[in-house]
């Protein structure tokens, strides 16, 4: 970069000589994530407090043509903000973190960028104990606005689906520099009571959802809070064979009874405890599967028992071995707390922080095509010699589902072995019908190549263009 | 990624030779160090105050990785990353990965490589000095051990050896004053030696050069006192004589028990009755858990168990207590380095205190009280803070 000293200076006026860093080891922080992405250096790390900052340093990137690249906290396991062409990071997540309003009756947070999980949690049950968000598979302190406008899945998914769908409204500063409020809250004046839909206006919220930030970079957001009912609980079914897994993620989705439905590989529960590379072994269930169910009181709960069970009754006359239902309390109890971290969300998901490196091949799903998808990725687990640890899970009533090979690797030592076991996974997957989700900049690209019609890269690339006339706004991804 | 450069880590300790490279595989930064789990409040004084990701224990993890792959040169550029830090340990009770219990010694070899490859920050280094020239990090002539032993009428050899350490020897004397005031009202069998500082501030700034002299001297002392209890009344110098000496090579036979004051006393009012004096007054305190006490040794209950013993004391606790506890700020050499900074995390600290309702937050450590109290000047506070030894000093008759 020939200019670096100057447009250094200009940073340092925008948000202040203490939140500006150019220092090696400051930078190295954010060049690369846990997974296999490739790793590249930014120029500069911003750390961002609010909207007028952001509106000066678009400014600045389209005068010195530079990238912007979003960061909250970097968990997104898709290499998104890595900043593939260098740049400028702007780090919300440590002075951009407030709940700016929640709104107990229309059941809304208005959410600065940086506010996490963890601390959206504490706050609703200080202040508003009788609403909750959601929680992904995913620590606590991992972004909610990030999470919500790369429709990521969570704890309520089954009934309600992804997060994205739950997007009220959003500021967003555009290449212009522009501030531009979207959905219900677009009135001239900014007011915390009307941030309440999406619809029905033209539905520009798809400008931004998914996009991992090439169109704008989003500084407000108001999700859908929902009603903490007052029982909260969880069963567990025990299945044998793809069959019964895939009858009961099918079946229980459709239900509208439960909040939610994840199965992972019986593998996946033996490393909450204490197995660093479990097996399975032939007399044990393939899949544990995970279902938090809510209630208004336990005549209500004994009501949606009752219907569930007599759903398995009817499984168990299709398939080999009768599924097992039981209280996940119970489990637990016999089995250690270690499993519960699966539960008790949001929380550190312990399997999932134990080695260095860490990626999936995370994917919406046709929910008819998960037979494939578990047989053919089994397979692959067993090639290269890795516990399964497959995450499954029923999306909104089962209208679709979530297919996630989860891969723990040494970053250091296995990470060319673990992208060719991704790659395998990602085009077995495509063969059934998957679309992945935070999608890495190699998938992007694969798809580009095999698989997506080119008049919808045509169209991508026409509206990228529109938005982003200078392409500052994190650059490379989806190969544009 | 690169291949380790062993050779920048071969004239280190033996720890950190295995330390350093194994933070090479560790931490996905799943972000869960930056604050106290389950509760989401801060933790981390370092992160807190500097903001960016080198400043929080997965981004220190981070640069040992960037250094020993390459990838970071070794520069004083570093040395705000690697040593503003008062090691408190917050971040090793959040994080719930494997490594955990690993972070801190992490963090002292990195500081330790940096050290040897270029050299100490200069505010640290003058620690060396000292303790090179007068055996302690205070710049103090050395003590005059047989004045003590005289003043209290103290054997050559005896059962148990009060390691007095030097900030209760040269700064805050009334510590060591009431520790000996006490042990001798008790009439312990009890002793001191011609002690040397044990060690912990060079560990704990990478400075470890010398640190086989101090240790080798004290043990030697500790030996002819034919002593098979230690004592401390200084959480720093309970940690390194527990913990560090093992990790350097010198272990204690397993005759020699070591323990921290209140431990001692906690125990021993187990079996004897406090002896009441009549006209004490009830005392409200607030209890602060030094980092080198409860987090990186666990004791946490004895100093509230004693607490409890003594009439007239009613203990309100702080908000963040136990393994949770915000840190006095004084620790990993962040007193000398960055002096404004500790005072500023003190002050933090003496706030939450001050809500409790108390008069009186109470340590047990001489360093936190030095911290905490000079943050209570600094402050105008009405706060007093005091050592548990002497509270106890003064009720015992």
């Amino acid at each position: 970069m020939e200019n670096k000293d100057a447009i250094k200076k200009q940073l340092i006026k925008i948000f202040g000589v203490d939140f500006v860093s150019d220092k090696q080891h400051d930078l190295y922080m954010y060049s690369y994530d846990a997974t296999e992405c490739k790793a590249f250096l930014p120029d500069f790390i911003c750390l961002v407090e609010n909207t007028d900052q952001v509106v000066k340093v678009i400014e600045l990137a389209n005068n010195e043509k530079i990238s912007l690249v979003p960061y909250i906290t970097g968990n997104n396991i898709g290499g998104l903000t890595i900043p593939v062409k260098g740049g400028i990071i702007l780090d919300f997540g440590k002075k951009m973190n407030k709940i700016i309003h929640v709104d107990e009756t229309q059941m809304y947070a208005i959410l600065e960028p940086g506010v996490t999980f963890g601390q959206l949690d504490v706050y609703l049950r200080k202040y508003h104990p009788n609403l909750r968000y959601c929680y992904p598979f995913a620590p606590p302190f991992s972004g909610v606005v990030g999470n919500a406008i790369l429709s990521g899945m969570n704890n309520l998914s089954t009934a309600h689906g992804s997060m994205g769908d739950w997007i009220n409204g959003l500021e967003v500063v555009l290449h212009d520099g522009s501030v531009v409020k979207i959905g219900s809250c677009f009135t001239k004046d900014f007011r915390k009571d009307n941030w309440y839909s999406r619809y029905p206006m033209p539905d520009l919220m798809g400008l931004f959802v998914n996009w991992q930030g090439m169109t704008g970079i989003v500084t407000k957001c108001a999700v859908q809070l929902w009603l903490r009912k007052k029982i909260n609980t969880f069963i567990i079914a025990m299945t044998y064979g793809i069959n019964a897994t895939v009858e009961i993620i099918r079946e229980f989705g459709r239900t509208e009874l439960i909040d939610d439905l994840s199965a992972v590989s019986v593998e996946v529960a033996k490393m909450s405890l204490d197995f660093p590379m479990p097996r399975k072994w032939d007399f044990e269930p393939d899949y544990a599967i995970l279902i938090p169910i809510s209630a208004h009181s336990q005549k209500h709960l004994q009501v949606k028992l009752e219907l569930l069970q007599d759903v398995v009754k009817l499984i168990n006359k299709r398939v080999e071995r009768n599924v097992i239902l039981t209280d996940f309390n119970y489990l637990s109890a016999i089995l250690g707390e270690g499993v519960r971290c699966f539960a008790d969300l949001p929380n550190v998901v312990i399997p999932l922080v134990e080695y260095s490196g860490l990626t999936w091949v995370g994917c919406y799903a046709p929910i008819t095509n998960l037979e494939k998808l578990m047989e053919g990725g089994k397979k692959i687990f067993e090639k290269y010699e890795v516990p399964a640890f497959i995450y499954m899970k029923s999306m909104k009533g089962s209208h679709y589902a979530i297919w996630r090979p989860i891969i723990r690797y040494k970053k250091h030592e296995e990470e060319a072995k673990t992208h060719d076991m991704c790659k395998e996974l990602l085009e077995m997957g495509l063969k059934h019908g998957i679309v992945p989700y935070k999608t890495p900049i190699w998938m992007a690209e694969y798809m580009k190549e095999y698989i997506i019609d080119p008049n919808w890269v045509r169209f991508l690339g026409d509206v990228k263009s529109f938005m982003d006339p200078n392409n500052i706004f994190n650059p490379g991804r989806w190969g544009l | 990624m690169g291949i380790i450069k062993k050779e920048l880590i071969k004239n280190l300790s033996n720890a950190s030779k295995i330390a350093l490279p194994s933070s090479i595989d560790r931490c996905i930064r799943c972000n869960t160090c930056k604050y106290a789990k389950d509760q989401y409040y801060k933790s981390c004084p370092s992160g807190e105050k500097f903001l960016f990701e080198s400043f929080w224990a997965s981004g220190r993890i981070k640069i040992a990785r960037g250094i020993l792959n390459g990838d970071i040169p070794i520069t004083e550029e570093l040395y705000d990353a690697v040593f503003a830090c008062p090691t408190c340990g917050a971040c090793e009770i959040s994080c719930q990965a494997p490594h955990n219990d690993t972070i801190v010694t992490i963090i002292e070899s990195l500081r330790e490589l940096i050290v040897d490859s270029i050299r100490a920050p200069e505010r640290q280094s003058k620690m060396f000095e000292r303790i090179e020239s007068h055996h302690n990090p205070y710049n103090e002539p050395h003590f005059d051990v047989d004045e003590i032993k005289k003043k209290y009428v103290l054997p050559d050899k005896a059962e148990i050896v009060y390691f007095i350490g030097c900030t209760s020897n040269y700064r805050q004397q009334t510590i060591r004053d009431a520790t000996l005031s006490v042990l001798k009202k008790l009439e312990v069998d009890y002793t001191v030696i011609n002690e040397h500082c044990c060690g912990s501030p060079l560990i704990r700034t990478g400075q470890v050069k010398n640190v086989f002299n101090l240790m080798q001297h004290n043990m030697d002392e500790i030996r002819r006192s034919g002593a098979k209890l230690i004592l401390t009344s200084c959480a720093g110098c309970y940690r390194t004589l527990s913990k560090d000496f093992p990790k350097f090579g010198y272990e204690f036979s397993s005759e020699i028990k070591i323990l921290h004051i209140s431990q001692y006393l906690n125990e021993y009012f187990e079996k004897n009755p406090f002896p009441l004096r009549q006209k004490d007054t009830n005392l409200l305190i607030t209890y602060h858990d030094p980092c080198h006490l409860g987090r990186h040794m666990g004791v946490y209950e004895a100093p509230r168990q004693l607490i409890t013993k003594i009439p007239h004391l009613s203990l309100i606790e702080m908000e963040r207590n136990r393994d949770l506890a915000w840190c006095c700020g004084s620790g990993g050499g962040v007193k000398i380095g960055y002096p404004e900074w500790a005072l500023e995390v003190a002050t933090s600290r003496l706030e939450e205190a001050e809500n409790t309702g108390t008069e009186i937050v109470v340590s047990t450590c001489p360093f936190c009280k030095t911290n905490l109290k000079d943050a209570a000047i600094a402050q105008k506070s009405t706060m007093e803070v005091m050592d548990l030894v002497e509270i106890l000093d003064k009720y015992l008759p």
